[in-house]
């Protein structure tokens, strides 16, 4: 190596130096950072952008002001990753401030991420399938805004099989993660009650795109119907291959947690023909709340919003109606202000349980509608039940919140 | 029974398409001694170029026939603006400016087509399925396997009976003695190399309307070709197609029994293999 | 450079002045990681594209124990080596029988391997969802949780690390890997026994990524599945390679410039890996050597002669 000159070291430290601030040299501001954790790439690529619209629509509703304080909203993408996720969770709390974060969509990577709100004391909101934000992993800072797993497989089974009361033998095709595993344990002990005969229950990693190992399992199970446990990508290439194979739409399919619109529309209507769908929120949900949202969304985006948006606006919204309750925009007075916090919103009534940081809501259940029935293209499918049963207390994991 | 002829019908559909990459990779490896990380996205960039050729065009057989050759012509480039400078470069070097091109190539998918993947159905004539007795099954995989069976079988004719495929072949067993020959080795290199390129593009435009597209849709396929390459013996084209085939239909079987497990099986069963066989099932070197 | 040392004492001291201490400790612990590689790589020769295996395999096992047993920092990092070191001694057996592209090839289909089987067992290593909740247990009164706390115990241990990798490289040891490295034929007809030698690079290498792996994991408190994945493998082999794997220093270098600039591009440009991949392009065709030979170019007024043959 060559020598080294001091002048050297000094110009490469100042150039260094320009390249990163930590936090610490930042001016303090007023403003309430709020981070929305929405992925631009990887397996959920495309429900970020959703999410985000979702999320920014019910800022703009109050004009980015909260407690007479300008919020600042700032995104970052997680990849779809826990630990991309994770890292820039904690980049967004140490460097920009952040207090209060929404997301990811991913459930497992939500898991992760929990911890983060955990160690560093922030409201953390989300919506998924895994139910170990309100149970098993739960705590203070993490509050769960999609139905329990529990609640959904009951709208979902019990309605079902009101339609289909011969249809005793299932086949489950699921995402290999934290969503698809608690769905999984919930549709099968609802489906206990109802004498479902559980044929065969495969697992996929998320992101699957070549389900012709698991749509000839499928098939070679002679089910009376297939129930999906997955998601966005996963599960429109799940239906065309169930359908390309021959299963649907002689025997039926049913999607349990589903984006419903996002998902629906990229589906042919010969695929949708025996397809029921559970989901968090569907667009022609009859409430006020949903009425406004859904005619403000379409306006701006020519079509109507599905889970992904749907779910991103309600928990802003409820966040916003936590500092609204707490007259605070302290961590901890929001926390409390939103243990109990009642709401009518989008998929009408919501309780969050203080105990559990779960929220107590209805769950939909969808019957696609043949091509015949529909009345214009976004006609897809008619809201057949909803459920709210709220998960037993014997399941329920979460026995200590613990403290702030 | 019949689960499992149907899982091996999958797997001779998605071996062919593993055939076909293992092939061009080995050509690539054989023929130029580098390690080609880019062969993955080569491919996906040929499913992507399918689906647009094919939606501009409005017809799928046009898009087939052109997007590979697209392929071929950016392998052409790649190996005569970059790879030709690097042959005595080292492998660390070789392995970094192809894996600099595949994330050029990955991000340059995003950033052309969106990062949301996205779905590109078979022409309407190959739509639906038929009944094969022991299963239903789609006329498009169908095609697709024998598009891929007729690939292979022309490539394979193209090896071992025309004098460039001998040629080529050649350059695989004895680079210096083809160019003492009077053989311009770098013309053979590039060509080796788009041919390589060719066959990734379109196993990877064959691939579009049964698996979507989607930017990362590459990356699985580097590591199987890999393994093809390394069960059939580097540069042993018969061993590639074998080879190929072979973990396409591994897979499947697996697949039928403990599905969760059907792909790290392709890599435990190379890992076995070449503990026991160091050169591969065929390789000679 | 008069004292290379110096300077990376300095850069420890100042480096939590310009960017966050977690990602001050990232970039010495994935100096460490590197350094394991370089042995491997520009040492002996070697390109081996799976030290994610061990990395990660460490960290998982490390992770496990911190998490569910309890077990103290000193001793998950003690896991962490051996762990990396013998996950490396079985992936070196197979893979030191090969040279050129066959043993690359099988060192990152090994990877592939590894890295489905965390993906499968789900039990374990949380599959896709990764292994939250590595904790960071205060020991003999010193709180980890700290993050500038955290950031002077990697530092140490990176120091102490490089000073380990510096006499080994400095060792008889070192000398027979560099024989090795140029000339292979040669150094077995002396009387080394080669495939002996290989393997112990591919162990002790092993060791400081598993070593890596563990202070990985208690950094972020998670073990993400991209920790075993070939993409850790590949980001390791294109830091030292932009380092410059000619020298001791190279893989630090290549580690600062790469842990920084992914910090700060990612959030600036979402599609930042394509300049990345513009920036190996570029490296390879102009600057081979990597930050270590262009700095030597642009500042010495003599000539270098090559510290290392092609091969």
């Amino acid at each position: 190596m060559s020598k080294l000159s001091r002048r050297d070291v000094l110009k490469a430290g100042a150039a260094a130096a320009t390249l990163g601030f930590p936090a610490i040299i930042r001016a303090q501001s007023k403003e309430i950072v709020i981070l929305g954790l929405w992925d631009q790439t990887g397996a959920f690529a495309d429900v970020g952008p959703l999410n985000d619209r979702g999320m920014r629509m019910a800022l703009e509703e109050r004009g980015m002001k909260i407690l007479g304080q300008p919020i600042k909203y700032i995104t970052r993408d997680g990849a779809t990753q826990a630990g991309t996720s994770t890292r820039r969770a904690e980049e967004a709390i140490d460097g920009e401030g952040a207090k209060f974060m929404i997301g990811p969509w991913s459930s497992g990577v939500a898991l992760a991420v929990s911890e983060v709100a955990k160690r560093k004391k922030v409201v953390h909101l989300f919506s998924g399938g895994t139910e170990d934000i309100s149970g098993a992993r739960c705590h203070r800072y993490s509050f769960q805004w999609a139905a329990s797993p529990y609640t959904a497989a009951k709208t979902v089974v019990d309605n079902f099989m009101k339609a289909n009361p011969k249809a005793k033998r299932w086949h489950l095709l699921v995402a290999d993660y934290a969503f698809g595993w608690s769905v999984e344990k919930y549709v099968k002990e609802v489906g206990k009650a109802h004498g479902l005969e559980f044929v065969g229950a495969d697992r996929h990693p998320l992101g699957e795109r070549e389900f012709s190992n698991y749509v000839q399992k499928a098939a070679a199970n002679k089910p009376d119907a297939v129930a999906m446990i997955n998601f966005g990508g996963d599960a429109v290439a799940g239906a065309r291959e169930i359908f390309n194979f021959g299963l649907t739409p002689k025997v039926p399919l049913i999607m349990c947690w589903s984006s419903g619109v996002e998902e629906l529309v990229q589906l042919a209507p010969e695929i949708r023909e025996n397809l029921w769908v559970g989901t968090n929120f569907y667009y022609t949900a009859d409430t006020p709340a949903a009425k406004a949202f859904v005619k403000a969304y379409r306006a701006k985006y020519s079509i109507a919003p599905g889970y992904a948006p749907s779910a991103a606006y309600s928990m802003t919204r409820m966040l916003l109606a936590g500092f609204d309750k707490a007259k605070s925009a302290e961590v901890p007075d929001v926390v409390k202000a939103l243990e109990g916090l009642d709401m009518n919103d989008i998929v009408g009534p919501m309780h969050v349980d203080a105990a559990t940081h779960q929220t107590l809501r209805p769950y939909f259940m969808l019957r696609c509608k043949p091509k015949s029935a529909m009345k214009d293209e976004l006609d897809l499918a008619d809201v057949i039940a909803t459920g709210n049963t709220p998960l037993p207390k014997e399941y329920g994991a979460c026995k200590d919140i613990g403290s702030l | 029974m019949n689960l499992l002829f149907g899982q091996i019908l999958n797997g001779i559909a998605t071996g062919m398409l593993y055939a076909l990459m293992g092939l061009g990779l080995s050509l690539i490896t054989g023929v130029l001694n580098i390690p080609n990380f880019a062969h993955g996205a080569l491919f996906a960039v040929g499913a992507y170029l399918l689906a647009t050729v094919s939606g501009y065009l409005g017809n799928f057989w046009l898009g087939l026939l052109i997007a590979p050759f697209g392929i071929a012509l950016l392998g052409l480039a790649i190996e005569y603006l970059g790879v030709r400078r690097l042959y005595a470069a080292g492998h660390d070097y070789q392995l970094l400016f192809t894996f600099g091109l595949a994330l050029i190539l990955s991000e340059g998918i995003i950033l052309v087509w969106g990062p949301v993947g996205f779905s590109h159905l078979p022409p309407p004539i190959l739509r639906g399925g038929v009944d094969l007795g022991f299963t239903f099954y789609p006329k498009y995989r169908l095609f697709v396997m024998a598009a891929a069976g007729l690939l292979v079988v022309l490539t394979y004719l193209f090896l071992e009976k025309t004098k460039y495929g001998a040629i080529m072949r050649a350059g695989i067993e004895n680079k210096e003695m083809v160019s003492l020959l009077g053989i311009d080795i770098h013309k053979l290199f590039t060509v080796a190399f788009a041919l390589g390129a060719y066959l990734a593009g379109i196993a990877g435009a064959l691939t579009a309307p049964i698996r979507g597209l989607s930017p990362g849709m590459g990356v699985d396929m580097l590591g199987i070709a890999f393994v093809v390459v390394a069960l059939g013996g580097l540069g042993n084209l018969l061993g590639a197609i074998a080879a190929g085939i072979l973990i396409g239909v591994a897979q499947a079987v697996v697949a039928a029994y403990w599905i969760e497990a059907s792909t790290a099986v392709i890599f435990a069963v190379m890992a076995l293999v070449l503990l026991v066989r160091p050169q591969g099932l065929f390789g000679i070197r | 450079m008069k004292n290379p040392l110096l300077l990376v004492l300095i850069s420890i001291v100042l480096l939590p002045l310009a960017v966050r201490p977690a990602i001050a400790s990232e970039i010495w612990i994935f100096a460490i990681f590197g350094l394991g590689l370089n042995l491997l790589l520009g040492y002996t020769g070697l390109l081996s594209f799976g030290q994610g295996t061990f990395f990660g395999s460490a960290a998982y096992v490390a992770g496990w124990l911190l998490k569910y047993y309890g077990i103290n920092v000193f001793l998950a990092l003690g896991v962490g080596m051996g762990v990396g070191a013998l996950s490396a001694l079985a992936v070196g057996y197979l893979c030191v029988q090969r040279s050129g592209l066959y043993f690359i090839m099988l060192t990152f289909a090994l990877n592939q391997l590894f890295y489905f089987v965390a993906y499968q067992w789900t039990s374990v290593t949380g599959g896709e969802d990764g292994m939250p909740g590595v904790p960071r247990p205060a020991m003999l009164g010193i709180d980890f949780s700290s993050p500038l706390v955290y950031y002077a115990f990697v530092s140490a241990i990176f120091l102490l690390s490089l000073l380990l990798m510096k006499r080994i490289v400095e060792s008889p040891l070192g000398k027979i890997l560099v024989a090795i490295r140029e000339n292979e034929v040669r150094a077995g007809a002396v009387g080394f026994h080669v495939p002996r030698f290989k393997l112990l690079a591919f162990v002790i290498g092993g060791a400081f990524s598993g070593l890596a792996g563990v202070l990985y994991a208690m950094l972020f408190g998670i073990v993400p599945l991209e920790s075993i994945s070939f993409v850790t493998s590949g980001n390791v082999v294109f830091a030292t390679l932009i380092g410059g794997s000619g020298s001791l220093y190279g893989p630090i270098i290549g580690s600062v410039v790469f842990i920084w600039l992914s910090e700060s591009m990612s959030n600036v440009w979402a599609r930042w890996p394509l300049l990345l991949g513009v920036a190996f392009v570029i490296v390879v065709l102009f600057f081979r050597g990597g930050v270590v030979e262009a700095w030597d170019r642009l500042f010495s007024r003599r000539k270098i002669s090559p510290s290392r043959s092609a091969h």
